[in-house]
């Protein structure tokens, strides 16, 4: 009589944490990484020069003749550097290029074969996104923040709570980007281009026009998790105050969220039923 | 995982939760701000009641070497007699021996409106200045670690002090205190609790007067409050609630002075008040020409409850004044 051991398929969760663990070291020490430190290592030096000036008794930075304390510098480095900047590109960069890559070095081959499902490599994936560049974003943030917020005297204790909000939403927004991005790198060819317009071109844009159209950027959803935080001298903000159009911190997050699940929904799908050519 | 990986996820959250640990104690103690930087103004502050109407600050050496103070020494003859007097009575020669000073004024009690402070920085000779309290009668003591040099005011037919009592404490090296006996104890007293640094209002202000070599901030209301002026004129001074006065001198001098008014509408006023005095100051300025750079130089800026005005008073102005002063002689 012939017996055939057969090994039951690991679930979607076992397997993602099994290309979690893969991929997180690849992650971490490629070469994008270089650009990661680069990229997260600039707000750190600007706070270094900044704290140095203010210790040398000369104002850091100055509106209007009068010297902006910490936790405004803080405010400002957050939401023009980190929110409408260093997370986009992170997401841009690292969430296209989830799949592109394994296609590109013509190893997808090898992660489809094993008995996993297809989107556990997505999944999975998407974890060690998220994982490294939380890892790496926030240990910045926290650096940033000990250096600028007592320029001029800004207190710690007065405004830990904001460094708590701005921590978690940079992880939100971490997640939504990368999502969204791996969604577009899942569907489409040239992904970082698209992305590249989205962030940075529809997004300022959209966020600048009245009407619905700022309801499908996610900037507005991470504008309102911090409107305060939002420098209010911008043209740009400045329309929008004048359209006067926010959504509650509540609205906020649930949509993130909504976002994220979506787009991870859709790329999954897109790397279960695409076949993906390698160029020989 | 590679033992590399484990390395930096270890170092990551370390940095997180060490930053966090420490962000959560400072919220819940409400560490103060001095303990990651740099704390506002000067350190001799820590001397300053936390109540204190007006704070002013001078860096001496700054103001007495500008080429500013120069040509004022030279327009103006009769500006030593005072410095002297002061150097007769103290001992202290304030071109030479003082780096910088603090003063301040409290509220007082009961008659006594107004106590105020000097504490200055520098190099004082203790000996020397005893010496000099002897010869004036003065008295020596010890008071929590500190020599006070006291020296009795106005005395009456009975030879008993009914003035005030001046004394002069050593509170650290190359630090002095001067002012009424009460307040300097009290200032003593007042060393490691709260202090004009725990006064955030005020500690703002000083705060966005870095650069300046000369300052002033106070409490506009509080003062004109104590200075029992008739009710006709209490009427027509405008709702101000802080004010704040800074100059850098050196060639010229650069000045800057911020009201903050009780209410948008009454800063407003304010705004329209000195709009309507510069005009006709301008207008006056027409007819002299020494002036005219001045008067040009005067911008008023401030929105809200908040009126601000920036002048600069160049070098060239102190020529022009000493120029038509020698005219005039002849």
């Amino acid at each position: 009589m012939e017996t055939r051991t057969t090994r039951a398929m690991p679930s979607l969760l076992t397997s993602s944490l099994r290309v979690f663990d893969l991929s997180l070291g690849e992650m971490l020490w490629s070469r994008r990484t270089v650009f990661l430190a680069l990229i997260v290592g600039g707000p750190v030096v600007i706070s270094i020069i900044l704290r140095i000036v203010d210790l040398m008794n000369v104002p850091a930075m100055r509106v209007n003749g009068v010297k902006m304390a910490g936790p405004s510098i803080f405010g400002l480095l957050i939401w023009f550097l980190f929110l409408r900047f260093i997370v986009p590109i992170l997401g841009i960069f690292y969430g296209t290029s989830l799949i592109a890559d394994e296609v590109e070095d013509k190893t997808i081959t090898y992660l489809f074969t094993r008995p996993i499902p297809r989107s556990a490599v997505l999944l999975g994936k998407y974890l060690a996104y998220l994982a490294s560049t939380v890892l790496i974003v926030l240990p910045s943030v926290m650096f940033v923040y000990f250096l600028v917020v007592p320029i001029g005297g800004g207190g710690i204790a007065g405004t830990f709570p904001n460094l708590v909000r701005d921590l978690g939403l940079l992880a939100v927004g971490l997640a939504a980007y990368g999502a969204l991005f791996a969604a577009v790198g899942a569907w489409v060819k040239r992904p970082v281009l698209l992305g590249l317009f989205f962030a940075f071109g529809f997004e300022p844009f959209a966020l600048a026009v009245p009407g619905y159209l700022k309801r499908f950027t996610i900037a507005f959803y991470t504008q309102g998790l911090v409107p305060e935080a939002m420098p209010q001298e911008s043209l740009i903000s400045l329309l929008q105050s004048f359209f006067h159009e926010t959504v509650s911190p509540l609205e906020g997050v649930l949509t993130l969220l909504v976002i994220t699940g979506l787009s991870l929904a859709l790329a999954a799908r897109a790397v279960e039923r695409r076949e993906y050519v390698l160029e020989q | 995982m590679t033992k590399r990986t484990r390395y930096f996820m270890f170092g990551s959250v370390t940095v997180l939760l060490v930053g966090l640990c420490t962000g959560l104690v400072a919220f819940y103690t409400g560490m103060p701000m001095g303990a990651f930087g740099r704390p506002d103004g000067p350190a001799e502050l820590r001397y300053v009641p936390a109540d204190a109407t007006l704070v002013a600050f001078a860096n001496v050496q700054d103001v007495m070497r500008s080429e500013f103070r120069q040509k004022l020494r030279a327009a103006i003859t009769d500006d030593e007699h005072g410095q002297a007097e002061f150097q007769k009575q103290t001992g202290i020669d304030i071109e030479h021996d003082i780096d910088h000073v603090v003063a301040f004024v409290e509220p007082g009690s009961g008659d006594d409106n107004h106590n105020g402070m000097v504490i200055a920085a520098g190099r004082f000779e203790a000996g020397r200045l005893e010496a000099l309290a002897r010869e004036h009668e003065g008295l020596i003591e010890e008071y929590k670690g500190k020599r006070l040099v006291t020296v009795v005011g106005d005395r009456g037919h009975d030879e008993k002090p009914h003035g005030d009592t001046f004394t002069v404490a050593f509170l650290d090296p190359g630090l002095i205190a001067l002012g009424q006996t009460g307040v300097v104890k009290r200032s003593i007293d007042r060393q490691g609790g709260q202090s004009v640094l725990d006064n955030h209002e005020m500690m703002n202000l000083v705060h966005d007067l870095d650069s300046a070599n000369a300052w002033a901030v106070g409490r506009f209301d509080t003062l004109i409050s104590q200075a029992r002026l008739p009710e006709g004129v209490a009427g027509q001074i405008p709702a101000v609630r802080w004010f704040s006065a800074s100059g850098h001198i050196n060639g010229g001098l650069r000045g800057t002075i911020r009201a903050e008014a009780r209410d948008e509408q009454a800063g407003q006023n304010l705004r329209d008040v000195v709009q309507g005095f510069m005009a006709l100051a301008k207008m006056q300025a027409s007819q002299k020409p020494e002036l005219t750079a001045l008067m040009n130089s005067i911008q008023l800026s401030g929105t809200g409850k908040t009126v601000s005005l920036n002048f600069e008073v160049p070098s060239q102005i102190i020529d022009a004044f000493s120029e038509a002063h020698r005219r005039a002689e002849d």
